[in-house]
């Protein structure tokens, strides 16, 4: 039988704290995890002490849920590593938000801080706020950033979002930072809103969809103007699902500039609004 | 009298019913969409991807247009055709795949390919195709699903990466017998027609009536099949063994391939009664089957009983 995990946090700490061994898979024992040991800073602390902890019982074969409530910009790694169930963060939540994920949904009310879905393998995150800087890029020391999954958010991204990402579907529905899906490798990055400068600096494959404004043509960028009918109405199908501003993308085939030819030429940009 | 027909006589219509059964056998199938422009151009590449399919003995594989899509039924909202191909192993399916996509579809202008099955055993679909692109291809993943852009001419081919095979259903088959050739093909056009109509199976003959049915064996040690003089009429008076009565100067045979043994079952029904709603004055007087005795094939469709009539077990 699944269980409901509830963690209630009683105030924000006034350290930084890592949670990343608690996932909804950690089990129903809600006095067992209320004894797990957190780091604060040089010592560790029961994580009762920092939260109140609640289990409940769901009926049938529902999946695992972690629910996380209060301001949580100091939790990090919530998420982390997760292979399952549902974790919904009623607040905001801190650093690496979701990193190597392999399964599962992360449903995040509030904003989420710098790293989140860094190196994401799997699984859907849907953030209602925004996040930091390097969201869904490689973590420290890491060859390629996210690898699979969904990333969805609601309002802004920082900088250097998607850099090096490899694979997977990231819509972001605000504006984003400078360097987005810089140096990226494969995958597809849907942007509502306005890109900061450098946009798609280096990137060697994957799909950039400008479903708002579209951002200054850099000079390594190049049009093309073949028939992407087929591949634009698989791919419009896929974005529309999301819904906001990616519900009603034009079906015209888009205009298509291609690059970074710096680095191969293999990615490229679609711009539906542009006339 | 017939050899098959027992002392039990089911009439549908004035019609004979044989009390006898279909034998068919075990095959690998797997269903394809293909998109296109227009449906013209649909149409083009099933056709060609589809042709010299009418028999495993020397095609490779039996593959027909199951039906045409239209454009909320294909992945890529453009009309469309799905067709169905048929082989012995999944192996001999693979690289006829291949080959007739690779030949045909991608050949063809703005067309698309996709898997129309989507449980089964994997196979190459675009998978190997995409290096035609030589180098220039682009691999895209969309909701779990890779596909493949290969440049050409017109724009590009986009194909999904791999089909699924199923366990399928080759060689249900129904004989018709009539007085002459005109009665013979206008009932085997009404029958296909009605049979057309159900899914998940194929008359991969042209038109999906074959005239050069075959018993198993010959008296060339080098031919594996060699004509059904049974059910020829012109050996009525001189083979050892007929099925023929006098009256009957032309016989029919529709084969069909389906995924399921229900599916088979289901468009033997269609055709049997489309035929029998004409009536014996349109010229045919009895409805058979082929079977080896069944000792082949472990699907025996008995006619009477897929009719519902007396006899029906």
């Amino acid at each position: 039988m699944s269980t409901r995990l509830h963690l209630r946090l009683r105030q924000p700490p006034a350290l930084r704290v890592s949670l990343d061994d608690i996932v909804p898979e950690t089990g129903a024992d809600a006095t067992e995890v209320a004894r797990r040991p957190l780091w604060l800073g040089r010592e560790a602390v029961e994580l009762g002490e920092l939260f109140d902890v609640s289990a409940q019982a769901l009926a049938g074969d529902a999946t695992p849920e972690l629910v996380i409530e209060g301001d949580c910009r100091r939790i990090d790694d919530i998420g982390r590593g997760m292979n399952g169930g549902t974790l919904r963060v009623e607040g905001n939540a801190g650093d690496y938000l979701g990193a190597e994920m392999l399964a599962g949904e992360i449903i995040v009310g509030g904003n989420a801080g710098d790293l989140a879905a860094c190196e994401l393998r799997g699984g859907r995150i849907e953030i209602g706020g925004g996040l930091g800087d390097f969201a869904a890029g490689a973590l420290p020391g890491g060859m390629d950033g996210m690898r699979g999954g969904t990333l969805v958010v609601r309002g802004n991204v920082g900088a250097r979002c998607a850099d090096r990402m490899r694979r997977g579907m990231l819509l972001i529905h605000g504006d984003a930072g400078d360097f987005l899906a810089a140096r990226m490798v494969a995958g597809t990055v849907a942007l509502a809103g306005r890109a900061g400068a450098h946009c798609g600096y280096g990137m060697r494959r994957g799909t950039l969809v400008f479903a708002g404004p579209a951002p200054e043509t850099p000079p390594t960028f190049v049009e093309t103007r073949h028939d992407i009918t087929v591949f634009w109405a698989l791919l419009r199908r896929s974005l529309a699902y999301h819904g906001g501003p990616f519900a009603a993308l034009p079906a015209r085939t888009p205009r298509r500039l291609v690059g970074d030819l710096a680095a191969g030429g293999k990615g490229e940009w679609l711009l539906p609004q542009m006339d | 009298m017939s050899a098959t027909e027992t002392t039990t006589r089911m009439q549908r219509n004035g019609i004979d019913i044989d009390d006898t059964f279909a034998e068919a056998f075990p095959m690998k199938a797997t269903r394809l969409i293909i998109t296109a422009h227009n449906d013209t151009w649909a149409q083009h590449a099933a056709i060609a991807a589809t042709g010299f399919a009418t028999s495993v003995i020397a095609c490779g594989c039996e593959a027909a247009i199951e039906r045409p899509l239209s454009p909320d039924e294909t992945p890529d909202g453009r009309p469309g055709v799905a067709v169905l191909l048929f082989s012995m192993s999944g192996k001999e399916l693979a690289k006829q795949v291949e080959r007739r996509v690779g030949q045909c579809v991608l050949t063809c202008p703005t067309t698309a390919v996709y898997a129309g099955l989507k449980d089964g055993e994997p196979i190459a679909l675009a998978k190997n195709l995409r290096f035609f692109g030589d180098g220039w291809q682009i691999s895209k993943m969309i909701d779990g699903t890779r596909y493949w852009r290969v440049p050409t001419m017109d724009g590009e081919f986009v194909g999904e990466e791999t089909t699924f095979v199923v366990k399928a259903v080759g060689g249900g088959n129904l004989l018709i017998l009539a007085r002459d050739t005109e009665a013979a093909l206008a009932a085997a056009e009404a029958g296909v027609a009605a049979m057309r109509a159900v899914p998940g199976v194929i008359m991969p003959f042209p038109g999906g009536v074959v005239r050069s049915g075959s018993k198993v064996g010959s008296k060339y040690a080098s031919l594996s099949a060699s004509t059904n003089d049974a059910f020829c009429p012109a050996l009525t008076p001189l083979a050892r063994k007929t099925e023929l009565d006098p009256g009957v100067n032309c016989v029919m045979e529709i084969v069909i391939d389906g995924l399921t043994e229900a599916d088979v079952s289901a468009a033997m029904r269609a055709g049997m009664d489309a035929i029998v709603a004409r009536g014996a004055e349109a010229g045919v007087s009895r409805l058979s089957a082929g079977n080896y005795g069944g000792k082949l094939g472990p699907f025996h469709f008995h006619l009477r009983r897929i009719l519902g009539g007396e006899g029906a077990a």
